[in-house]
Parts: C-alpha cells; sequence; structure tokens
C-alpha cells in the first residue's frame, strides 16, 4: 500500500525552543536572510514557530504553534502554477519542482498558512559555512519558490534503503529533521496509511484537529491543541 | 498596362458613366471586367460599389473559430492526459478550465481566418503596377477602362464624354516634354 | 465649416509631415524613461527581486498593480470602436484609431509586464504550450495560463482591428508623397489599390473584428481579475471581481481616451476634427460607468461588511479606517467624487472639464488596483504572518518607465500615421444614398455570362 506522509504537532509539548526551525535550515541548505532582510519581511523558515501571548500580567503566558507547509491534499497552491512547479506526489507530499519553477510567486499569495517562501536574492554562504551545506538537497537561486517537503530526501533514502533490502519500512525508522530535533517530542512523523503508527494515532485522538481546516484545504499536518 | 480613364465629381456621375461603358462595352470590344473603378473611400449603396457585396467572411470566420476550439480542446485535454499531474484536488482534465482555452482560441481561430480570407480575397498583397491617380484621394473616383483596343480607343474616349466625363486622362501617363 | 475630403486628407496627413522641436523633446524624454526601466529590469535580473518592496506575504505589489491597469487601459479601444460600430454610431469615426492605438499599446505595455516580474524571466518561455523534451506542457489549469492565451488573443485581435483600417490611409501617404516615403508606404499598405472589391473585403473583415473582439475584451479582463479570485485570500475570493474589473477596465479606458484626444486635439492641432461633441459623448459614458463603478465597489464593500467574517474586515477596515484609509478615500473622490458632477452638469462637461475628470479617473483606477492587491496580501488568514508593503526605487522606476512607454509609442504613432482614420471621416461626409442606386442596365452579376445579350433599345 502506497505511503501517505503526515505529521502531528501537540501543542501541549511545544517548549518554543525552535531546535526545529535551526535543524530545518541545516538540513535543506536554506538560506538566512540577515537582520536586514528579515526585518523588511523576507525571514526564509520552512518551519516557523509562532508565539502568541495569552492573558494580562501577572497571568501572561506564551503559547507556541509551529507552523510547517502544511501538505494540503486539496492544496491551493498547486493548481496556479501556470508550469506545473508544484503538484501532488502519489505520497501525499506537495512536491515543489526547483527547476522548473519561474517565480511568479502565484502559489505563495494563494497559500493561505503562507508557508512559501521566494528567494529575492542569490543566497550566500560566507566560507566556511559553505562547508556544511546537505549534498542531499540542492541550493536553490535567485528566483526560485521553496517550502518545506517534510524532508523528501530522508523519506526518498530510506524508502531506496527498505528496496534495497526488500522490507517494509517501520514506523519511527526516519523522521524529518524538525522531529528528528524536537526533544519534548512535540513533533510526530509517519505513514498515515499505516493504522499501526504512531501518527495515526495520534491523528484519530479526539483533541485532533486542522489550521485553518475550513477553508477546505485537507491538511496533512494534524494539531492537538493545548489541554490546559 | 494601358487604360483611358476619367476622375468622376461625385458617385452619381461615376454610376452613370459605368453604366454607360457597360451597355457600349459590347460593340467597342472590350468586356466588364475590364471596366475599373477605383475610389479613395468607400460608397455603400451605389451598384457600382454594391455589386462586389457577396463574400464568405461570416461563414469562413465560424469555421476558423470552430477550427480554433477543437485545437484548443485537443491542446489542453491531450496534453493533461498525456503527462497526468494530480494538483489541488481538481480533475486531470477539468473541463471548466479547458473550456477558458478553448473560448479564447475560438476566438483567435476566427481572428485569423478573417485576416487570411481578407489577404486572400482582395487581394492584398498585391503590389506592383496598377491603374490609380492621386486625386482619388480628394474625394474623386476613377472610372476607367484597362487595355482598351486600339481601334476603338478614339470610340471609347468619345463614349466617355458623352456620358459627361470632361477631363480624359491616359494611363500610364505620357511622359512630360 | 464643412471640410472638403481634400482639406481633410491634407489637415490628417500634415503631422506626418512636419514636426515640430517639442515633438522632438517629447520623445527624448519618454525615451529616457524607456531606458531608465530597461536599465532597472536589468539590474533586476542580475540581482534578484529583492531591489524590490516585496516581501512575505506580500507577494504582488506594484508588478501586478501595474499589470492589471495597463490591462484595463486597453479597454478604450475595444467599447469605442467595436461597440460604437456596431451601433452605427457616427460620431466616432475621427475618435476610432487614436482609441484603438491606445488598445494595442496597452495591451503590449500589459503582456511585457508578467514576463518581466517573474523570479527567472529568462524561463519565461516554459509558459508557452511547446513540445519540450521533458513532454512537460504548462498548467492549463492556472489562471496565469490563461492569462497567456486571453492576452494573445487580445493582442492579435486589436492589432489586426487598428492596422486593418489603416491599410487605405497609408496608400494615401503612397500616394501623395515622392521618395523613400513612397516606397515605405507602398509596402506598408501592401499595394492597397481603392477597388470595390477591396473595399468591401476591407469593410466585412472589419465587421466580423468588431463581434469577436468586444466577447475577447471581456474575457481578457475577467481572467485577469481570476488571477486573484482562484485563490483564498480574504476579500480577493469574490465572485463580483470578474464583472467588477470589466467595469473598472472599460471606465478608466474611457478616461484615458479622453486624454490622449485632448493632448492629440492640442499638439495637432486638430480642433475642426476632434470637436466638443465628442468630448461631450465620452463624457457621458464616463459618467455612466463612473456610477457602474461606484456601485460594483459599493455592492463589494456591503456584502462583505454585512458578513462581518473576521478575516474578510480585517483587510476591510484597513482600507476603510486604517492604514490605506488615505489611499481609499483618495481614491474614492478620484473615482466617483470630482467626475461626477464634473460630468453630469453641462455646462461643466467641457473638453477642460472631461480631461480634468479624466485625470483624476487614471489615478484613481491605479490606486483602486493597488488597493485591492495590497492590503488582502498584507493580511491573510493567520494573523501571525501580517505584513507590511513599501515601493522601492526600482518599482517606482519600473511604472514610470511604462509610462513613458506609452507616451513614447503613441508620439510615434502620431508621426508615422494619420491619428484619425482619413477615410472612415471621408466616408462619413456623404454616407449612404437617400435611396440605393440601382443601375440603368439591368445589374447582371460578375462574370455570369449575361452580359453578352444586352437588352434591346439600350443607347
Amino acid at each position: 500500500m502506497a505511503h501517505k506522509w503526515a505529521m502531528v504537532v501537540d501543542l501541549d509539548r511545544c517548549t518554543g525552543c525552535e531546535a526545529c526551525v535551526v535543524a530545518c535550515h541545516a538540513e535543506n541548505n536554506i538560506p538566512t536572510a540577515g537582520d536586514d532582510q528579515a526585518a523588511r519581511g523576507r525571514a526564509n523558515h520552512w518551519i516557523r514557530v509562532e508565539s502568541y501571548w495569552e492573558g494580562e500580567y501577572p497571568d501572561a503566558r506564551l503559547r507556541f504553534q509551529p507552523v510547517m507547509c502544511q501538505q494540503c491534499d486539496d492544496a491551493p497552491c498547486e493548481p496556479v502554477c501556470p508550469v506545473f512547479a508544484t503538484y501532488h506526489t502519489a505520497e501525499g507530499l506537495n512536491a515543489q519542482v526547483y527547476n522548473r519553477c519561474v517565480g511568479t510567486r502565484f502559489c505563495a499569495n494563494a497559500c493561505p498558512y503562507t508557508v512559501r517562501f521566494f528567494n529575492f536574492y542569490n543566497p550566500v554562504w560566507d566560507k566556511p559555512l559553505n562547508l556544511q551545506l546537505n549534498p542531499d538537497v540542492s541550493v536553490r537561486s535567485v528566483g526560485i519558490m521553496e517550502k518545506c517537503t517534510f524532508c523528501v530526501q530522508r523519506i526518498r533514502a530510506a524508502e531506496v534503503q527498505a528496496e534495497g533490502e526488500k522490507r517494509d519500512l517501520k514506523d519511527g525508522e526516519f523522521n524529518p529533521a524538525c522531529v528528528q530535533s524536537c526533544s519534548p517530542k512535540a513533533l510526530v512523523f509517519g505513514d498515515l496509511n499505516d493504522p499501526n503508527s504512531e501518527v495515526s494515532r495520534l491523528a484519530n485522538s479526539n483533541r485532533s484537529t486542522k489550521l485553518l481546516g475550513e477553508l477546505g484545504t485537507l491538511p496533512n499536518v494534524t494539531y492537538l491543541p493545548r489541554g490546559v | 498596362m494601358k487604360a483611358i480613364y476619367t476622375l468622376c465629381p461625385d458617385p452619381d456621375s461615376a454610376q452613370r458613366l459605368v453604366d454607360a461603358l457597360r451597355i457600349a462595352s459590347l460593340d467597342l470590344g472590350f468586356t466588364d471586367n475590364q471596366i475599373v473603378v477605383v475610389s479613395g473611400e468607400p460608397y455603400e449603396g451605389y451598384e457600382f460599389f454594391d455589386r462586389y457585396a457577396k463574400s464568405y467572411t461570416f461563414p469562413l470566420a465560424a469555421m476558423g473559430g470552430l477550427i480554433g476550439g477543437i485545437c484548443g480542446f485537443l491542446l489542453t485535454t491531450l496534453t493533461q492526459k498525456a503527462y497526468p499531474l494530480a494538483t489541488g484536488g481538481m480533475p486531470i482534465t477539468p473541463a471548466w478550465t479547458n473550456g477558458i482555452i478553448v473560448y479564447e482560441l475560438t476566438m483567435l481561430g476566427a481572428i485569423l481566418t478573417t485576416l487570411a480570407y481578407l489577404l486572400a480575397a482582395a487581394p492584398l498583397p498585391s503590389w506592383g503596377a496598377h491603374l490609380t491617380d492621386p486625386e482619388i484621394w480628394t474625394g474623386k473616383i476613377l472610372v476607367g477602362v484597362t487595355d482598351p483596343p486600339e481601334a476603338s480607343a478614339a470610340a471609347i474616349e468619345k463614349k466617355f464624354l458623352q456620358a459627361g466625363a470632361s477631363d480624359l486622362r491616359r494611363f500610364p501617363a505620357p511622359a512630360a516634354r | 465649416m464643412k471640410k472638403t475630403p481634400e482639406q481633410i486628407q491634407q489637415d490628417l496627413l500634415r503631422p506626418m509631415f512636419h514636426s515640430s522641436a517639442r515633438y522632438w523633446v517629447a520623445v527624448a524624454l519618454a525615451s529616457c524613461l524607456v531606458l531608465a526601466g530597461a536599465c532597472t529590469f536589468l539590474y533586476q535580473v542580475y540581482t534578484g527581486i529583492g531591489i524590490w518592496g516585496l516581501d512575505s506575504p506580500v507577494f504582488w505589489a506594484f508588478d501586478i498593480t501595474n499589470f492589471v491597469f495597463w490591462i484595463g487601459i486597453s479597454h478604450a479601444g475595444t467599447l469605442i470602436s467595436a461597440i460604437l460600430r456596431l451601433a452605427n454610431a457616427t460620431w466616432r469615426r475621427p475618435v476610432t484609431r487614436c482609441a484603438e492605438a491606445i488598445t494595442v499599446f496597452a495591451v503590449s505595455i500589459g503582456a511585457i509586464i508578467p514576463v518581466c516580474h517573474i523570479g527567472r524571466p529568462w524561463l519565461a518561455y516554459y509558459l508557452i504550450p511547446y513540445p519540450s523534451e521533458r513532454h512537460i506542457w504548462p498548467n492549463f489549469r492556472s489562471p496565469l495560463a490563461w492569462d497567456f492565451f486571453a492576452i494573445i488573443t487580445y493582442l492579435t485581435g486589436s492589432t489586426t482591428f487598428l492596422l486593418l483600417p489603416m491599410i487605405p490611409d497609408w496608400a494615401a501617404v503612397r500616394d501623395t508623397s515622392t521618395g523613400l516615403r513612397k516606397r515605405i508606404y507602398g509596402i506598408l499598405c501592401l499595394g492597397w489599390r481603392g477597388t470595390p472589391r477591396q473595399w468591401h473585403r476591407l469593410e466585412t473583415a472589419m465587421h466580423v473584428m468588431a463581434i469577436v473582439i468586444v466577447p475577447v475584451a471581456v474575457s481578457v479582463h475577467t481572467i485577469v481579475s481570476w488571477d486573484f479570485a482562484m485563490t483564498p485570500v480574504p476579500m480577493w475570493r469574490s465572485t463580483i471581481f470578474g464583472p467588477y474589473f470589466v467595469v473598472g477596465a472599460i471606465f478608466s479606458g474611457i478616461a484615458a481616451l479622453i486624454l490622449a484626444m485632448a493632448l492629440l486635439r492640442k499638439f495637432l492641432h486638430l480642433e475642426e476634427y476632434l470637436q466638443p461633441i465628442h468630448f461631450q459623448n465620452l463624457g457621458k459614458l464616463l459618467l455612466t460607468m463612473s456610477a457602474l463603478w461606484f456601485y460594483f465597489t459599493f455592492a463589494e464593500r456591503l456584502t462583505t461588511w454585512y458578513a462581518n467574517e473576521p478575516s474578510e474586515m480585517a483587510v476591510f477596515w484597513t482600507t476603510i479606517r486604517q492604514n490605506f484609509a488615505p489611499l481609499f478615500w483618495t481614491m474614492v473622490v478620484c473615482n466617483f467624487i470630482i467626475p461626477v458632477p464634473i460630468l453630469a452638469i453641462r455646462k461643466l462637461r467641457t473638453i477642460t472639464g472631461t480631461c480634468i475628470a479624466s485625470a483624476t479617473i487614471v489615478v484613481g483606477m491605479w490606486i483602486e488596483r493597488f488597493l485591492i492587491i495590497v492590503p488582502a496580501l498584507e493580511h491573510k488568514y493567520l494573523p501571525y504572518t501580517y505584513g507590511h508593503y513599501r515601493p522601492t526605487w526600482a518599482e517606482i522606476t519600473l511604472m514610470a518607465s511604462s509610462f513613458g512607454f506609452m507616451v513614447l509609442l503613441y508620439l510615434l504613432f502620431a508621426k508615422f500615421v494619420p491619428v484619425i482614420s482619413v477615410w472612415e471621416l471621408k466616408a462619413g461626409l456623404h454616407g449612404a444614398p437617400a435611396t440605393p442606386h440601382a443601375s440603368t442596365v439591368i445589374s447582371v452579376p460578375v462574370g455570369s455570362g449575361i452580359e453578352d445579350n444586352p437588352l434591346p433599345g439600350d443607347v
């Protein structure tokens, strides 16, 4: 049976440490915008941790919500790309094809979660930072859209490995960088088509909800809102 | 190509002259097709002008539109089926959105067919020597007979004068002395 | 003051043969603006769209505003030439060619902008449906792919519509000039002779074009509006966008046409051809469009406000009360409050009055496009991602350059083509006869063979 990759975010567990953001940057060769460009609203974070203040002093509390590409089954970003640079794979991922993208930025406008990013300039890594680039992930040049891919390079590597060893993938055998680096285990990743996976169990819990679910985008990321 | 012609000051006198020339054409040895009218603007409502009104523009434009629409349909559905990429929950060949492309190409087909028919039927381009006079652009209508037989040239000129023409000219214009 | 055909010919062809120093200065200035835009574009290709003011989430701003604005302006010609031609409104004759020229040039500028605004313009050909070695075709579900076909069709149609009636006028120039000019115009006019057959074919072709170009124009701007309406952005996902944009386009198009006519009238001394009655009639059309525009804007805003949906209200309030309020109310003043009294009161509906109204409308309609795009993008569904946009020198230069390009094209047009259709004006002088003139000979179809047997008794 084909895989259907999904993620569950447990908002009770997220501490806002942003290790996931750093790991994603490292894994996916995401350029650092710099404080000037970030101040202009061009920070490029495929996963971001949104923070919300609740209540008034002295009962003020800070709540965190990690948001990444929701890999929507009915993605509004997919039909609007005129060159087919984004499409839906058979495994439920919303794929971005870098070499096909001409940069119309239509998909970024259509995405209600604002999880798509545009390369306004050519990325630069001063030496020796260029040595830490991940060779499994292409470096995107200027004018190309990019977004979270659920670390598709890791998915493919694991699938190839399992196929070579003539076995099925085990749940938790590999994870995207953000899930791997999350110490409170707020992020869980797995195959929704496997009824025994952690992701299936959590996604079917009575706490599960979807971000902007009312828009009908059918996201594959399930949020478990805070219990208290 | 030689011709005898005159410039009529208004369409009514042009009509009279054309009629007279048509009646005389058999006797004087030239055919209806050798009677040429050239003007600097259209004169609808006058017979010498309207006898050329029949054209196939509308049916051809409709046919061109149909061909364009078929091309649009084939372009969208065949390419979408050849390399089916799933996007955003939409079907592989959505009829409504493909319909927009079909509509545009229908219109483009009609436009291009109209243009092609105009060029073919006018006919254009028609570079090369032809009967004309700069005064047609001042509102005069040129009525002439091309390649008149030499024997009846004088009789043709008399016919012109009988029908009310006052300024007979020859084409090509005789060399200035 | 009735003019003879000869006088008409002389007056209207004169600007082609004589140009003042003022003209060349204007050409030089417009060319400088175009050059500035070209240099900015090259710099942008070299460095990246980062030199613009775009950010996350405002990924479209001045670029698409200008695109929609110019495609909107292009609806001038279609309305005037096609619709007035079909309605047989005789006052349209001096106006058709200026209007069609605006259409062609505005669509051309509008067609260049999408190519220039994408992140990798050197790959713009990916939008063209051609059989590639990768076996991949454009995505025909995308509104931008629809844009491609719509604009190509509209550009072809309007260029044909502009060029066809020019052929007889070019023939007139050929016959009344000498030397190189005669040769060039002789080639351009395709050897036009002026026989009745050619006139009939030309007029029928133009009739078909007039019928076809109206639905094309409506579809073009509807499809442009669907660039927005097909996305889940608050206050973009609205079914009213199609008709709203078409009405706005015709509105801004007529305004631009009035301005162009006024300038031509002044600088080419066409006072006797572009008369106050033309400006009055266009002014009445403009008044109607202003009322329609107000109706659509009001309907859209009322239904949004009534529904009180939080995401939409965030965008709504930002335009009515908060950051964009100055621009919004300026737009209302420019599009409705100033033009309506000027255009409605006959004493004010003079050439100067309609020009003032048109100038404010052009500004107001540009603002309207901007206000449709940017406030909605700044406030999408997740408040955490609200953004802010400010244009940079690059976008302002490119915008000014597009205006300069339009002016340059129009100046060149006035030099090389008679801006008023000479033959149509002459044909309007005499009109059709009261009763169709039959021949005194029984008319036989050409080539039927009956002419061998004339009736007995004919002279």
